[in-house]
């Protein structure tokens, strides 16, 4: 049942895929209450959840790696990532392969919600608290209004890479000391 | 080597035959460096590989190169004719290499697809004042001047065409309002309009002119064009009559996306004619395949509007070498280690696991399967093979020119050249071996002959460069008779730059306390020097020798002098591993480190009050490391009796692991951790098992260096 | 200068067109039969053609047979090689065999296409046409 639903998705996705105009789409997903939207540009492919090689002594959301027919990818577990109580794999639980600036990465979540066109106007930045120390951590770049919901809107750029720009960073730092 | 050209066009052609001539030249002078003159056999050599060059690069009309060229070609022409004496050697030497650099240097430039721009003038007269010299000399020894050496200027000419780079490709696509009459020919309009600034024009629907019917297809699904030109989107744009058109798309296409598009047009590469597969089953005489092109070869069979030229006759052309491309060769090495994956997969299979199956006839069908692909790797593994003989060449010239930068005298002794090791090794190593060898000439040989003489050593220094392959293992050494390391100059230096833990000197053994000199921020020079400590240190050595999975070996006597060994894999990609399983885990360790697997008792076990283990077997004491609490892994077993010890060592120190039980040997393709994940210290890669499972590949030495941190 | 013109496709024949015809009268062929035609025909008018340009890839006859063509002509009729006609290949096919057995075949030039401008001038010149 799980695997017709995600191979409707896959066809749906596909579809659109071949479509030129793939801006304003966003595949959304759910994860704890709220509803996440990444935009269709990023997106790869859809898997079902698959078994997991652990990693020992790396960062608690990222959950392993998978073999994706030959190539091995990371995968990390969106709930952890946002700090949330991370739940149990479901049926519903999948992969979202994203591939961002040729790396790919795999994103658990919870389930997928749907493929909605956002229009440029129902998108709203996030409300800022003005702390500074915010301030470089937004996956979120926009909320998007539709109807009673609301998407929060992620940066895949923000998302995969923060911490390695930061540890990268003091890894410049270093080299440039000695 | 730049991918823009063609396989052996002709500029390929000229830049690897002069890069040949070249490497043979300096292999000449390097040579004859120390000798009083050049004998006849290398003027002669020398003379002709001028010559050569000169004359190709003539017909390439690179006249910079040509006149240089010439103009060395003119001194070893006089010398050739009138053999005089007392030619200042040294001297030729340099001018010969000067030469060779700034031809060298035009080379690298074409290959990247610039302008050979250098100018050749203070060269060239340089040249000729010492050609003047050179003349004076034979005069004076009253010598027979020869004739002036006949200079022929190239009546044939080759002009290279433009580089592709300034061509723009664009994908323009018409869509004609619903209501235009003969949008056929207003298609061919636009068509008209481009070929004024075309080099390459297709379109599609392409009957426009023959077929009336084609207007119908143009208004429905617009007119489409791939265009290749130098004018810019803007001029390309005004050409195109845009009146009755509702939308133009214009598209600035990559070469690449451009060379894929001309396959939707139809267009098949037509040049050079492919080698007819038929033709390579006989394959016997291979002279006589070792045919040309000839004339009416090219006849074109008819030429349909907008689509590209067929040839009436394809003839086939044979080639008993080929150049590949290494991208190519990697692709290959890929899919051969895909193809080991699933030989796995398929032997492996849980399904073969059933009981009561009748598998004769399987196993010996799999028999053979594993053979072929074992071969297979083999025949792919010779095809990287490359001799040493490059970099030890490129080491030579090294020697040669800081020594006499620094007016030492060295020696330099090579062991070994033909030794072969992976091309992706080679490009890895020349740059950390260059540092090791710069070390041993700046640092390595005494400044004054008399500092040697004083301790019993010849006045002239040696550097003894050595290569050999042992046990899947590839040693080169970068050995120097000088002055050596001093343990307490730098023990000293390392507490003062505070790049050591302050322990007494004691404590230290000579391997580790050599070892500081890899130490990021550590060099023992005070002074940087042209030639080395220009910022990079040898810790950027170590790294790069590490990241192919090497290492650095340092041992040295004081007065007597030094050694360097670098300790590389043969080769990177495959190697034999050993599958454990801890917890729900799989691990692989690479066979060649593994001593022995053992069954302990817990008597065996020694607990420190710290929390330190240790283990004694056969009354030597290991240290032991758990893998199950290292990484945290759970449902894995505790007791030491339950478990198997497996024994690794590494650089001779040991280390005892306990894993929870052996899965079975194979050959693993080794395949990085993605760049995403953090880097663990202890894991070196992955690798997909024969279920598709992914195990981690423990590294030896990063768990040794984690113990060590953790103490 | 009198020059003779052997380009099959439309656009590089307009462009070699456009730039031969700087230097003087120009005679355009489209298939490499027609260009030994005009050659002969020039040749028996007395007023011989200066420079060649020859396409390789061209329907009924190649630039490389029509360069052996003119060159046999050339030899059956005892011409002497200085008032030969000067001959410039003009193709994409850069192999170096392809450019070997131009030179061999008695080509003074073989331009690459795309076709060099200002090269092709400095060869113009080299060649004493120019």
């Amino acid at each position: 049942m799980a695997e017709d639903l995600l191979k409707k998705e896959t066809d749906d996705m596909e579809e659109l895929l071949e479509d030129d105009s793939q801006k304003g789409m966003f595949m959304t997903f759910q994860t704890g209450k709220e509803l996440f939207g990444i935009s269709i540009s990023y997106v790869n492919e859809i898997i079902a959840m698959q078994p997991i090689a652990a990693i020992p002594e790396v960062e608690d959301y990222v959950k392993g790696l998978i073999n994706l027919r030959g190539k091995i990818i990371p995968v990390i577990d969106v709930r952890v990532r946002f700090k949330m109580e991370p739940c149990e794999y479901t049926d519903r639980t999948c992969i979202i392969v994203i591939d961002v600036k040729s790396t790919m990465i795999g994103l658990i979540v919870e389930r997928l919600a749907d493929v909605d066109t956002i229009a440029e106007d129902n998108i709203a930045p996030p409300p800022s608290l003005g702390r500074k120390e915010h301030e470089h951590n937004k996956y979120v770049y926009g909320l998007a209004r539709t109807g009673d919901t609301v998407t929060l809107l992620l940066d895949p750029e923000k998302l995969i890479r923060q911490d390695d720009i930061v540890a990268a960073m003091e890894e410049v730092r270093k080299e440039e000391q000695s | 080597m730049a991918e823009e050209f063609n396989t052996e066009s002709m500029l390929d052609m000229f830049l690897y035959e002069s890069g040949q001539l070249l490497e043979k030249l300096e292999g000449i002078i390097l040579e004859k460096q120390d000798a009083d003159c050049f004998d006849d056999a290398d003027i002669n050599d020398i003379f002709r590989v001028m010559h050569t060059i000169k004359g190709s690069s003539g017909v390439l009309m690179y006249d910079n190169i040509t006149k240089a060229t010439h103009k060395l070609e003119d001194v070893f022409y006089y010398l050739r004719e009138s053999h005089p004496d007392d030619v200042p050697h040294m001297e030729l030497v340099e001018k010969v290499l000067a030469v060779s650099d700034f031809v060298t240097a035009e080379l690298d430039k074409l290959r990247n697809g610039d302008t050979p721009d250098g100018d050749e003038k203070s060269l060239v007269e340089d040249l000729d004042e010492f050609l003047g010299r050179l003349k004076g000399e034979i005069t004076k020894q009253g010598i027979q001047m020869p004739q002036a050496n006949k200079h022929v200027e190239p009546t044939q000419f080759y002009i290279t065409p433009v580089a592709g780079e300034d061509s723009h490709f664009y994908r323009i696509s018409i869509h004609y309002r619903s209501d235009t009459q003969m949008s056929n020919l207003r298609a061919y309009s636009a068509t008209y309009a481009l070929k004024e600034v075309a080099e390459d024009l297709l379109y599609t629907p392409d009957d426009i002119l023959s077929n009336e019917a084609s207007s119908d297809v143009i208004v429905a699904e617009g007119f489409h064009m791939l265009l290749q030109t130098k004018s810019s989107k803007e001029e390309v744009i005004a050409l195109i009559d845009s009146s009755e058109a509702e939308e133009i798309n214009f598209d600035e296409l990559s070469k690449e996306e451009y060379g894929r598009a001309l396959g939707e047009f139809g267009r098949e590469e037509v040049e050079p004619p492919a080698p007819e597969p038929a033709a390579a089953k006989d394959n016997g005489n291979k002279e006589a395949k070792k045919e040309g092109p000839k004339p009416g070869d090219y006849v074109v069979k008819t030429k349909e509007a907008g689509k590209g030229k067929t040839l009436a006759k394809n003839q086939p052309k044979q080639q008993s070498i080929i150049s590949v491309n290494v991208e190519k060769m990697d692709a290959l090495m890929d899919l051969i280690g895909e193809l080991v994956i699933a030989e796995a997969v398929v032997l492996q299979n849980p399904d073969l696991k059933v009981p009561g199956l009748e598998l004769s006839n399987f196993q010996k069908a799999s028999g053979q399967l594993s053979k072929i692909t074992t071969e297979l790797q083999e025949v792919i593994m010779s095809m990287r093979m490359m001799p040493l003989t490059n970099v030890f060449q490129k080491m030579k010239r090294i020697v040669f020119d800081v020594s006499r930068k620094l007016g030492k005298d060295i020696e330099l002794e090579v062991i070994g050249e033909n030794t072969e090791v992976d091309k992706n090794i080679i490009e890895h190593i020349t740059d950390p071996l260059m540092h090791l060898v710069r070390n041993s000439v700046d640092h390595g040989i005494e400044e004054n002959p008399e500092d040697r003489t004083s301790v019993g050593k010849p006045a002239k220094g040696k550097i003894t460069l050595e290569a050999k392959n042992e046990g899947g293992k590839v040693y080169i050494s970068v050995k120097d008779d000088g002055k050596g390391l001093n343990k307490e100059k730098l023990y000293q230096k390392a507490l003062d730059k505070g790049v050591i833990e302050n322990k007494p000197m004691s404590e230290f053994t000579d391997k580790e306390i050599f070892r500081f000199i890899t130490l990021p921020g550590f060099s023992t020079k005070e002074e940087v020097t042209e030639y080395s400590g220009r910022g990079v240190g040898m810790d950027v050595v170590v790294k790069n020798i590490q990241s192919i999975s090497g290492r650095l070996d340092i041992s040295s006597v004081e007065f007597e002098g030094s050694e360097m060994t670098l300790v590389i894999p043969l080769t990177l990609a495959i190697i034999n591993g050993i599958v454990v399983q801890v917890g729900n885990s799989p691990f692989v360790i690479e066979t060649a480190s593994i001593k022995e697997f053992v069954r302990v008792g817990e008597d065996s076990l020694i607990h420190e009050p710290s929390g330190e283990e240790y283990i004694v077997l056969r009354g030597e004491c290991y240290p032991f490391i758990r893998l199950n609490e290292r990484y945290d892994l759970p449902d894995s077993i505790d007791k030491i009796e339950e478990g198997i010890i497996v024994v690794l060592e590494h650089e001779g120190s040991q280390v005892c692991v306990l894993i929870d039980k052996l899965l079975q040997e194979q050959e693993i393709v080794v395949k990085p951790i993605p760049s995403y994940v953090r880097k663990v210290k202890g894991l070196s890669g992955c690798t997909q098992l024969g279920d598709g499972s992914i195990a981690l590949i423990l590294d030896i030495a990063g768990l040794l260096m984690h113990d060590g941190e953790r103490r | 200068m009198k020059i003779l013109l052997a380009e099959d496709d439309f656009a590089s024949r307009k462009f070699m067109d456009k730039q031969l015809s700087r230097y003087g009268e120009c005679d355009v062929m489209v298939d490499g039969e027609e260009a030994v035609d005009a050659f002969m025909m020039a040749l028996e008018d007395g007023e011989p053609y200066d420079l060649a340009c020859l396409d390789v890839m061209m329907p009924v006859m190649d630039g490389y047979q029509v360069l052996k063509a003119i060159r046999d002509i050339e030899a059956q009729k005892g011409i002497p090689k200085s008032k030969r006609v000067k001959v410039i290949m003009t193709t994409a096919l850069n192999d170096e065999r392809n450019v070997k057995m131009a030179f061999e075949l008695g080509c003074e030039a073989y331009a690459g296409k795309p076709i060099d401008v200002e090269k092709f001038e400095k060869v113009l010149t080299k060649l004493g046409l120019i």
